[in-house]
Order: structure tokens, then sequence, then C-alpha cells
């Protein structure tokens, strides 16, 4: 079971990986990275995957709200935090 | 806009020529499948080419290929899903009302195959595997957001018919599978030739208007989308069924594996070849 900081910390990984323009000081938690299109549409498919991993159960994607993916503080917040995503 | 009419014009004849009850092959489907017999073709199989799939036995590939049937034909439930609504959208729009005669057919065969897609998925599996993409919503230039809409149904059919002309000659497989891709392959063939010629006429229409940000944006939104959908064909939960250890970690190997990735240009390159052709790609992508 990894620590909220540990989550944290491989979520921005993922977006800066995934992005590969963007340098690790310019995101923070707070970062829209729908509203800047840091993560695109088609990278969400990616990011659910990536999220089941770390959760360890399925995501049912009908039952996503939206602004889930807003920025690392909504989707920790969602998918680890008291709202448990969906 | 003369041609695409002309083009509108006899594909509608032959819709009409050829219209089909899907619930008449459904019902000579048997009431269980035999599991000794290949679904998907072997080198379509997402994990031909590595060492996993080398080190099953022959029933579990079966029962792999299987699982990868129930796999393709759920993208194309989720795929034609999207599609319905996008073409429902544009049924008897100003300016292309030209199309609607065509449209009719296209919304009409796409839900027919959905029907026996899932007819596949639910009588045989007891499950369609979840759509797992977002759209949001967003901003785009004129003519954009159409371009995408049909640029983005085109790329999806041109890979999925390239596996159903293959399946549906391959003796290898069992009867029902063969039909299946048979009968998708007799739609889209005239979908194919539908979408080619009005991305064409989109692009030209709008492409030297945009501004160089928004065309370098749809190129690479293109080529991005490209590669998504292939990602689609190597489903986690796919391997999970197959009980495979680190099924996320299996398909990360899989979709890099040099095989795999040599049977994705090679499925696509009628495709690529045509946006290039087109002047919509700069260069074909690597995928």
């Amino acid at each position: 079971m990894k620590t909220e900081t540990e989550v944290r910390r491989a979520l921005r990984e993922w977006v800066i990986r995934t992005n590969g323009k963007i340098a690790a000081d310019a995101l923070t938690d707070r970062t829209p990275i729908i509203e800047q299109r840091i993560v695109t549409s088609l990278q969400i498919t990616d990011l659910l995957l990536f999220l089941e991993e770390l959760t360890g159960r399925a995501i049912d994607v009908e039952k996503l709200k939206p602004g889930i993916f807003r920025d690392i503080d909504a989707i920790y917040e969602n998918f680890f935090g008291k709202a448990d995503g969906v | 806009m003369a041609e695409l009419k002309r083009t509108v014009e006899r594909l509608s004849e032959i819709s009409r020529k050829e219209f089909a009850d899907p619930y008449t092959a459904l019902r000579d489907w048997p009431e269980r499948l035999d599991p000794d017999q290949w679904f998907t073709s072997p080198e379509f199989i997402s994990l031909c080419g590595t060492e996993e799939y080398e080190r099953l036995a022959q029933t579990e590939k079966k029962r792999l290929s299987f699982l990868e049937a129930v796999n393709f034909y759920s993208l194309n439930i989720h795929g034609e899903k999207s599609l319905i609504e996008g073409l429902a959208r544009r049924l008897y729009r100003k300016d292309d009302e030209d199309l609607a005669p065509y449209l009719h057919h296209f919304l009409d065969e796409e839900n027919k195959h959905m029907i026996y897609f899932a007819a596949f998925c639910e009588r045989y599996a007891g499950k369609i595997y979840p759509d797992k993409k977002l759209a949001f919503p967003r901003d785009y230039a004129d003519g954009e957001e159409d371009f995408l809409f049909f640029a983005k149904v085109l790329v999806f059919e041109e890979i999925v018919d390239v596996y159903n002309v293959r399946m549906s000659q391959d003796a290898k497989l069992d009867a029902v599978a063969r039909q299946i891709n048979a009968m998708h392959h007799r739609d889209e063939a005239r979908h194919l030739v539908f979408g080619r010629q009005v991305v064409k006429e989109l692009f030209q229409r709008h492409a030297s208007k945009w501004p160089r940000e928004v065309l370098d944006g749809v190129r690479s939104y293109l080529c991005d989308y490209i590669v998504a959908t292939w990602r689609e064909y190597y489903n986690a939960d796919v391997y999970r069924d197959m009980a495979f250890d680190d099924p996320r970690g299996l398909q990360l190997k899989a979709f890099s594996h040099p095989v795999q990735k040599r049977q994705r240009q090679t499925v696509s390159a009628g495709c690529l070849r045509f946006l290039v052709d087109s002047g919509i790609l700069p260069e074909e992508p690597t995928l």
C-alpha cells in the first residue's frame, strides 16, 4: 500500500512522462492538466489503467464525475481519498 | 463536393440492394462454441511474438484467441456507439444535406453491426469489455471538429477492416467468428470509400484556412489517436481473464514488442499511406 506522498509522486511522474515536454518544477498538484492540455483525452485511457494499477481495482468509466481529472489534487481526492472515485 | 455527391448516390444504391437482417445470422448460431477452435487468427493475437504467448499450451492459446475476439468485438461496439452519435448529429445539418441519404444507411448498418457483435459477446462470454475512453469538451477552429470526427472514424474502420478481411478468410477460425468478420467487412468496404472521400474533402475545404498551430495540433492529435486506437487492442482485462501475472506489465511489454510493432505498422499501412498521400499527415508516424 502506497502512502499519499508516494501516490502523488507516482501521478506527477506519470503526467511528466506522458506529456514528454513539461518540466518537473512546472507541475504542481494544482496545475490544471486537462484545461492546459498537459494531458489529452486520448491519454486518459492510459491514466485509467495506471490508476487501476495503483488502486488495485477496476474503474467504471461510465460512473466517473466531471472534473475528476482536473489536477492531481482532484485525482488523488477522488480515487484515493474519501470520495473514492465514483 | 460534386464527386462526393455522386459517391453518396452510388453507395446508397448498393446499401439498398444489400439491405440485410442481422437477426437471420444469429438464429443459426450454436448455443455453445467449441473451445477447441480459434476465434482470432494467431497473428492478430496481441501477445503474439512474446515469450508469454509462446509458453502457452495450445488450449490456452485458443482460449486467449476467444477473449481477444470478445475484446475486438467490444472495441467495435464502443467505436460504433460514438460513431452513431456523431452521424446522428450531422444528419440533415445545414450545408450537409447531400450526405443525408448515405448517413441513413451508415447509421442503419452500424446499428446492425452492434447487434451481432454484442450477441456474440453476451451469448458466449457473458459480457462486453468496458470502454475506457473519455472525451473532454473543447473549442475547435472552423471545420476542425468535423474533420477530426470523420478522420477518427476512418482510422478506426481502416484498421478493423484489415482484421475483418484476413479473419473472414482464415479457415482455422470458428465459423461464427469468420461469419462476423465477413458480415462486417461487407458494409465497411462502402464506409471506407465514403470515409476517405469525406475526410479528403473536409481537409481540402478547411485546412488552408487554419492557422499553423491548429494544423499542427490536428496532425499531432490524429497521430496520438492512431496510437491510442492501437493501445486498446492490448487489453489488460483480457490478460486478467487469462489469469496472467501482472496484466498491466504484460500490456506494456506486448505493446512495445518488435513483432507487435511490425504488425501494427503493416496493418495500418493502407490508412497511413492515404493520410500522407492526401497531405493530411506530413509523414507516416511510427506505431
